[in-house]
């Protein structure tokens, strides 16, 4: 009777190992297959942009259409300022209603806020540049790289939103209370304890929601416009990479179409870049699990 | 448009810019003269510091950016005019919004457009002509067409290469049993305004069915965005055809087909054949006219002029002197009329010409004339 039961455990035994091994490759093999047009794309942007990016590319204005040669250094600056502009006007905005959805959103009004903010991540980009055209550009008179900023911004809190209150709520009960019972009051308790700590899982969601905005196009196209001109005057008219990118691609010139490959790997690479700064400076992950 | 303090550090720079570099070796190119009728100062344009945006037609983005690289370097530093091609239809409609400095489109205004913005000015700058470009293997001489043929392929009627009528006006050419890939514009466009109202003038069955029109309604083919568009299409479309502005299969080294004018010749597209267009047309007051269909022998049927849109009294004059000035010097500076020739278009006739000059002079802004000395 033992024997058989012990043979009946081991064949349960094996029988579940085995399930085990099959599950475990085919979320292996899910992995790859997800992987693999990541590597493609990486693989292709390098081959087909590195002929194209040259100092020339980031140091020089575009040459007039059908003249080959020439640079995107106004596409780079614009890109840098408006992402730069919408992150400096979204962050504080998305991190303070985070934090609120965090520490006072647990009720009603909390989750229509909830609710409204993971509806505006849903807006599609082109959406909200028609909101801006309408709101700024015409009553502005006038297509403007603040404009640009303001849509990017759109795009940029929901998504620093909802990740900063991911973060505030991770942090640790014990840290508060120990702020408590040292005598800080709530707010003193959110701004010098709760922050700090989530600092580092923030700054990876602002990240995220920067390399989400660098690389739209759709709100640019009529709130920015474009600008063959270098300039860095946030009341006028100014390029952005992908505005670029999207005339080149289609343009009817070779070296445009080399270029926007470029300007695709350089948008990419920024990216990367960035982020990897970023985190060096921030450390990778929260502190948090006890 | 023009910031205060700013605009004077600007103009200052760029003064010690120039005087910097006459005093050095010189600049690589040495602006030509402009010329100028009585009372009206050489120097036009010189000192003017501003940022301009524009926007509108794609058939004249080429010109309209060459001359805006040219006039910043030769002339103004410290102008930058920005054009962007967003096409005829959108050109029409930020300049009535406001939101742009100039507009710019091949078709000019409808009534209806002009009543919403009165102050609208048209301006012939250059006279182009809207080509069909193909992509068939093995051709060596350009193809033939006329308008009642085209008409039929556009209309979905006449699908495939060897139809007896394509096989009729082209005699000896071997074409191939494939369907043509018909490609038109899928934005509001000049060059469909330009294209369909030839159309229309050489097919009672297309004025009577779609009409002339920026966005028609296509019985047939695929759309691409912009003259860019329909080119790449084109071009990467085996046994396609579409039409373009001249220079952008030019650019691209795309064939481009003779077409029948109404004097029964068949004429290929260049600047002299679409500077026959326009002679002998009655150019109203307002600049408004179509020249397709026009009547000399040696005239290309589908060409036109492209239009920038100014106000007539603008409300800033810190936008409009500049932009006057640019305009003045894209008239008659050698420069100019060289970067359009360079990019294949035609500049206008010298009896338009003289009444742009008039037409110029008699822009302002808050009541004031911009050009008198």
């Amino acid at each position: 009777m033992t024997g058989s039961l012990f043979e009946r455990s081991e064949t349960l035994y094996r029988r579940r190992r085995a399930a085990n091994r099959l599950m475990t490759g085919v979320m292996v093999l899910a992995v790859v297959v997800a992987l693999v047009p990541l590597f493609f794309i990486l693989f292709y942007l390098v081959t087909k942009g590195i002929g194209g990016l040259t100092l020339d590319l980031l140091t020089q204005d575009p040459n007039r259409p059908g003249r080959p040669g020439g640079g995107v250094r106004n596409a780079i600056a614009g890109s840098a300022i408006m992402v730069g502009l919408a992150t400096a006007i979204g962050t504080p905005i998305a991190i303070g209603c985070g934090v609120f959805l965090a520490e006072y959103g647990q009720n009603r009004l909390g989750t229509v806020i909830r609710f409204l903010v993971d509806v505006m991540a849903g807006i599609p980009s082109i959406t909200v540049g028609l909101f801006v055209y309408g709101l700024v550009v015409l009553p502005q008179k006038g297509f403007t790289a603040f404009a640009g900023a303001l849509a990017l911004a759109i795009i940029l809190i929901p998504i620093v939103a909802r990740i900063t209150e991911e973060m505030v709520l991770l942090v640790p009960r014990s840290l508060r209370e120990a702020a408590y019972a040292l005598g800080a009051p709530r707010w003193r308790t959110v701004l010098r304890v709760v922050l700090p700590t989530a600092t580092p899982g923030i700054v990876t969601g602002v990240i995220l929601a920067l390399s989400r905005i660098a690389g739209e196009a759709a709100p640019l196209l009529f709130t920015s416009l474009g600008n063959q001109f270098f300039s860095t005057d946030v009341f006028q008219a100014m390029d952005a990479l992908p505005l670029r990118i999207f005339v080149y691609a289609v343009g009817p010139y070779d070296y445009w179409h080399e270029q926007a490959w470029a300007m695709s790997l350089l948008l990419v690479g920024a990216i990367l870049v960035v982020s990897l700064i970023v985190r060096a400076l921030f450390g990778t992950r929260v502190t948090v699990r006890q | 448009m023009v910031t205060g303090p700013l605009a004077l550090v600007a103009t200052a720079a760029a003064l010690l810019l120039t005087v910097a570099c006459n005093g050095a070796a010189g600049p690589a190119r040495t602006p030509t003269a402009v010329a100028t009728p009585a009372g009206i100062p050489v120097n036009v344009g010189k000192g003017d510091s501003a940022q301009l945006t524009g926007a509108g037609s794609t058939f004249a983005a080429p010109v309209y950016q060459a001359w805006a690289d040219d006039y910043h370097d030769l002339v103004a530093k410290g102008v930058r005019i920005n054009y962007q091609s967003i096409g005829s239809g959108g050109g029409i409609q930020q300049f009535t919004e406001g939101t742009v400095d100039f507009g710019a489109t091949d078709a000019p205004m409808t009534d209806a457009e002009l009543a919403k913005a009165p102050d609208a000015q048209h301006l012939p700058m250059v006279m182009g002509a809207v080509v069909l470009t193909y992509s068939l293997e093995g051709l060596k001489a350009p193809l033939r067409f006329d308008g009642p043929t085209l008409a039929k392929i556009y209309l979905g009627q006449v699908t495939k290469w060897n139809d007896p009528a394509i096989v009729a006006i082209n005699p000896g050419v071997k074409l191939p049993n494939s369907k043509i890939q018909v490609v038109h514009r899928s934005d509001g466009s000049g060059t469909s305004f330009v294209f369909t109202d030839w159309l229309s003038k050489v097919s009672p069955e297309w004025k009577a069915k779609i009409g002339v029109s920026k966005n028609p309604n296509w019985p047939a083919g695929q759309g691409g965005k912009g003259n860019e568009g329909v080119t790449s299409a084109v071009k990467q479309t085996p046994n396609a055809l579409g039409y373009v502005e001249l220079n952008y299969a030019l650019a691209n080294k795309l064939p481009f087909a003779d077409v029948q004018n109404r004097a029964g010749h068949f004429v290929t597209p260049g600047s002299a054949s679409t500077a026959a267009a326009a002679e002998g047309v009655a150019i109203p007051e307002d600049y408004r006219v179509s020249i397709t269909n026009s009547e000399g022998a040696d005239a290309y049927p589908i060409a036109a002029f492209t239009f920038m849109l100014v106000h007539r009294d603008a409300k800033s004059c810190s936008a409009q002197k500049p932009l006057v000035d640019f305009l003045w010097w894209a008239l008659h500076a050698q420069d100019a009329t060289a970067a359009a020739d360079e990019l294949n278009y035609t500049p206008v006739p010298a009896s338009v010409a003289t009444r742009l000059e008039r037409t110029l002079l008699s822009l302002t802004c808050q009541g004031k004339a911009v050009l008198a000395p």
